[in-house]
């Protein structure tokens, strides 16, 4: 027993240091293979589904239409998943065994700002092009890096349509509170605001950050409620909206806008707050109602991509699928254009990027940030969601003031 | 055999796999690398609660506090242009010696949970305070310079030298009369304050040598990872699997924490390959088996004389 | 001093809620020596039994509670039995392990029961609220607060007068003392065990109104709960409920301080764990035992 133990722990020790672990045949031949550690447990596994519907929708799009070409070469799309248990660290070594392990071509950004960071950090080292779709944060684009790509538009336009939208309404609103989750993504979101706000001759009376941990938001709502706001703004996630919808309404706090930056686009919104959700507004990458006529390869229009993707996962797609969909477009035309699968010259051929999708337009800045595309507004009208900003892309006109709790 | 250092022949086959582990940025992939970069940083940290919670008895949730601690040092001196892991480690473990000391004189006045509680507070309040403080990058981070690529196994065998350090200075600590008064405190501590020993002061010296390795590893960390924020450094994960890996190769032993790190990072890494979503089902399910199979860690099983007759007979005892 | 009763009535009502939160993992802990880790994701059971019964059967949560408190029951004493039986005399951390390793079961195999959709109770009358001079109230958070204080009534009332209440205090205090007298220590465990879970799964139940519900939602209770219950003394009922409204009421109002400092903003609402934690450490500085801590620990 124990003798048979110890040569047991030496022969594994033995291949652990010095075995050559069995490397899985990557981009063979054929095939493209791309790279994604996804969050697939833990908080942001609802996130990092949507994230993976996104990139699957689109791999099995190409498959279907006969592959990618790519310099006379036609080739198949696949893409190796790991699932990053929401954890930045994790993200950054499953990324790095999807380079030397997997050998995969590209990698596919993970879900969050953070998470996008640590990669963008490890792929820049091993100069290997990433676009992601799920990383707004503009610290992830001001660090000089050469290799990270984001097809969304930075944290800090989240909200600012909405206070566009504001000021064109009547009676034009005056105050604004915010309250914003303490991450980076949401600080930036707030930042914005603040900074936009006072450009647009708005008030704001309160802005205040909260643990991105909370499980109790009612002294924060109460707060707000005693500077009698015009407009009630949150940064954050889905979970810490829905706690401050709530806490608004048990606390009777009545406002003419209630904005959030993240949760008012999913599903999951309606289904939580069922009618006390309407006249709820969200700022949003994009949504069904966005007006693009996209170029030959892919759906050209957003309702053309809804529909398909409708009778594929049975709901209707939000920006977090539309968003990574429009990563994997980034690629696509990139490589069409650079004519090989090599890295540096598919790097070039995305930093000069200029196309317009379903998605809208994908063309990115020096830093690789999309500032190009504008974001919309919805709102939750009979719970259903509508765009109603930009005028232009609209399919419904904003339901201001939102009436008192009791009447919604 | 071998006294409070566990069983010799343990001790001797990890620093064999340490010497082995010296050829494995030559021989693997940046992955393979990096995947035995965390294990030693895990099993350092592991060295680091061992002290603690090994050597004395007082389990410490809060371990975790001097990882970030460390990891900020490095941060900070980044963030004045000193780059230089000599300057970050001798640097962080200082920090978080004397941080150990000063908050370990009231707390460790407090016996069995409250001492585990109180630190859990301590490691909590300092996470949410990093969050709070714009000077050291709040809930946004830091970031720091890294070495270039051709440079970039300079941050392995910083962590190698981290973990020999931590698993020599375990074996000089446990051979030295310190070891042993840190197993009369764990043994019977009012019995060892009859024999003259001071636990207040054993204690804290425990708590400040367990917190310097843990602060030495964080220190490397902080660089090689290239950014930290607070989810990141005073992660859950980076608090509980080092109890977990001590645990599971054996508390109070030389050899223990460095086999448990091995062993569970080895684990999780197979499942995470395999199942995409279900790994983290098989990894509970894992440390489950474990436990009911092996609750006295794996050394128990190098000690075991008596073939699996004897093994079940001694689990039976565990039960009421 | 409007905004300071409203910090006031929001910090008893959210204690009310963590008061039971905590009462489960103390008891068990307490009693038993056991930590149970895997308690946060038996409060993330609890909240989706309610959930399934007011989605599948339309039940109001508040009729789920008992429901929940029955099924974890069950759930909890077969699963000391069977499972954690088998180490329960291996030192502590044994247990500890154990439960990390069965909240990460639990907690993923809820995941793919109940995909990672956030899910959310709302009856008719939620955000239904009645106002005191300008301080608003909420009816089902006084609701879920009185609920909870009538559970922690009952468990106090059968802890000390009932012969299982009696026979598990004996337990607690000499495990051979008690069997000697013919406490059959294996059942004890059980009960005390499946107590604890049960009333994780009441308050799940509870939280289920005021909460959304993910599989990973019991994390942060369970911080809260070890803070809770070491605040009011382990293993004491009365101390939970101290502890909980203990927590509550600082947190609320530590997160409306706001000031400046040498020209840094400092929010308090960033700081309100800090701000809890360093009550929790001067308490136990000053009383190691808790606020309601017997000299015995």
């Amino acid at each position: 027993m124990l003798r048979t133990f110890r040569l047991f722990l030496i022969a594994s020790f033995v291949a652990a240091t010095f075995g050559v672990p069995a490397t899985p045949a990557g981009a063979a031949g054929d095939t493209i293979l791309f790279g994604s550690s996804v969050s697939l447990t833990g908080s942001l596994a609802k996130e990092g589904k949507l994230t993976q519907e996104g990139y699957d929708f689109w791999k099995d799009y190409i498959n279907q239409h006969g592959g990618l070409k790519v310099g006379g070469k036609s080739y198949k799309v696949d893409i190796k998943y790991y699932d990053d248990e929401s954890k930045p660290a994790s993200a950054q070594q499953l990324a790095e065994r999807l380079i030397d392990q997997d050998h995969v071509n590209f990698i596919l950004g993970p879900y969050g700002s953070g998470t996008a960071f640590t990669v963008a950090q490890m792929v820049e080292r091993k100069k290997m092009p990433m676009v992601e779709g799920n990383g707004a944060a503009e610290k992830i684009f001001s660090q000089g890096f050469r290799y990270t790509f984001g097809v969304l538009s930075p944290a800090k336009k989240y909200l600012q349509g909405v206070l566009d939208m504001a000021a064109k309404r009547k009676p034009r609103p005056v105050t604004v509170a915010i309250s914003a989750a303490s991450d980076a993504f949401s600080l930036e979101v707030q930042q914005g605001v603040v900074d936009y706000a006072q450009t647009l001759g708005f008030k704001v009376v309160y802005s205040n950050k909260y643990p991105d941990t909370t499980t109790d938001v009612s002294s924060v709502v109460s707060a707000i409620k005693a500077t009698n706001p015009d407009i009630i703004l949150n940064a954050g996630h889905l979970q810490d909206a829905l706690l401050i919808h709530k806490g608004l309404k048990e606390q009777n706090v009545q406002a003419k806008i209630y904005a959030y930056s993240v949760g008012p686009d999913t599903p999951d919104f309606v289904n939580s707050l069922g009618k006390d959700a309407n006249f709820v507004y969200g700022g949003a990458q994009w949504s069904e109602a966005v007006k693009y006529q996209g170029q030959a390869g892919f759906y050209k229009s957003a309702m053309d991509y809804a529909n398909a993707f409708d009778a594929v996962y049975h709901h209707r797609p939000d920006y977090h699928n539309a968003e990574s969909t429009a990563a994997c477009l980034a690629f696509q035309y990139a490589l069409q254009k650079a004519g090989t699968l090599d890295s540096e010259k598919v790097r070039d051929a995305l930093q000069s990027l200029d196309i317009v999708t379903f998605y809208g337009i994908i063309k990115f800045d020096s830093r690789g940030l999309n500032v190009f595309k504008p974001m919309v507004v919805n709102q939750i009208q009979h719970g259903k969601l509508v765009t109603v900003w930009p005028e232009f892309t609209a399919n419904g006109k904003p339901m201001y003031p939102a009436p008192p709790w009791a009447q919604r | 055999m071998g006294g409070i250092t566990g069983n010799r022949y343990a001790i001797g086959l990890v620093l064999f796999a340490m010497v082995a582990l010296l050829g494995v940025p030559a021989l693997h992939n940046d992955y393979i690398t990096l995947t035995f970069r965390n294990i030693l940083m895990f099993a350092a940290m592991s060295y680091g609660w061992n002290m603690i919670g090994g050597y004395t008895g007082y389990v410490s949730f809060g371990n975790v506090v001097f990882f970030g601690m460390g990891a900020y040092c490095s941060a900070a001196l980044s963030g004045h242009g000193i780059d230089n892991l000599v300057a970050a480690v001798p640097l962080a473990m200082l920090v978080c010696a004397s941080f150990a000391v000063v908050v370990g004189i009231p707390v460790l006045r407090l016996r069995g949970h409250y001492f585990g509680i109180a630190t859990l507070g301590v490691s909590l309040a300092v996470a949410d305070l990093v969050n709070n403080l714009d000077v050291l990058g709040g809930s946004s981070g830091l970031v720091l310079k890294q070495a270039d690529q051709a440079h970039f196994w300079i941050y392995y065998y910083a962590m190698w030298l981290v973990a020999i350090g931590c698993i020599l200075g375990t074996y000089a600590i446990a051979r030295s009369k310190l070891g042993y008064a840190f197993v009369a405190i764990r043994e019977n501590e009012d019995a060892a304050q009859v024999l003259g020993i001071s636990p207040t002061r054993y204690k804290v010296t425990a708590w400040a040598l367990g917190a310097m390795m843990a602060g030495a590893a964080g220190a490397v960390y902080a660089p090689a990872n290239g950014f930290i924020d607070p989810s990141i450094t005073f992660a859950i994960d980076n608090n509980v699997f080092p109890i977990v890996m001590a645990i599971l190769g054996g508390m109070g032993t030389v050899a223990g924490p460095f086999i448990g790190a091995l062993l569970l990072a080895g684990i999780n890494e197979f499942l995470q390959q395999k199942f995409l979503q279900a790994h983290t089902i098989f990894f509970g399910a894992t440390i489950v088996l474990v436990v009911v199979f092996l609750p006295r860690g794996l050394m128990y099983l190098v000690g075991l004389r008596g073939g699996v007759r004897r093994w079940f007979a001694d689990l039976r005892v565990f039960r009421v | 001093m409007q905004l300071f009763f409203q910090d006031l009535v929001n910090g008893i009502l959210a204690g009310g809620i963590l008061a039971v939160v905590a009462l489960g993992f103390s008891l068990v802990w307490g009693i038993m020596n056991i930590i149970n880790l895997a308690h946060g994701a038996f409060i993330m059971l609890g909240a989706y039994i309610a959930w399934q019964l007011f989605t599948s059967l339309h039940v109001d949560p508040f009729l789920s509670v008992p429901v929940a408190f029955v099924i974890m029951f069950g759930f909890g004493y077969l699963l000391q039995r069977g499972l954690i039986n088998r180490v329960v005399r291996a030192p502590v951390l044994a247990t500890f392990l154990l439960t990390f390793g069965l909240s990460l079961l639990i907690q993923n195999l809820a995941l793919m029961v109940w995909t990672s959709d956030t899910r959310a109770v709302t009856p008719v009358y939620s955000g239904a609220n009645f106002d005191i001079h300008g301080v608003t109230i909420p009816w089902a958070k006084v609701a879920t607060l009185a609920a909870a204080l009538l559970i922690t009534l009952v468990m106090y009332l059968w802890l000390q007068r009932s012969k299982m209440g009696r026979a598990i205090r004996a337990t607690a205090m000499d495990v051979g003392a008690a069997q000697m007298v013919g406490v059959r220590v294996a059942h004890i465990y059980g009960v005390t065990f499946g107590i604890g879970a049960a009333l994780a799964g009441a308050a799940g139940a509870l939280l289920s109104l005021s909460y959304s519900l993910n599989p990973s939602m019991g994390e942060p209770f369970l911080i809260r709960g070890f803070v809770v219950c070491v605040l009011g003394g382990l293993g004491s009922v009365e101390g939970a409920l101290i502890g909980g409204l203990a927590y509550g009421i600082v947190a609320s109002f530590a997160s409306n301080i706001d000031f400046t400092l040498y020209g840094q903003h400092v929010s308090g609402t960033g700081l309100q764990d800090v701000v809890a934690l360093l009550v929790l450490l001067a308490v136990l500085i000053v009383r190691p035992t808790g606020l309601a801590g017997r000299a015995t620990a």
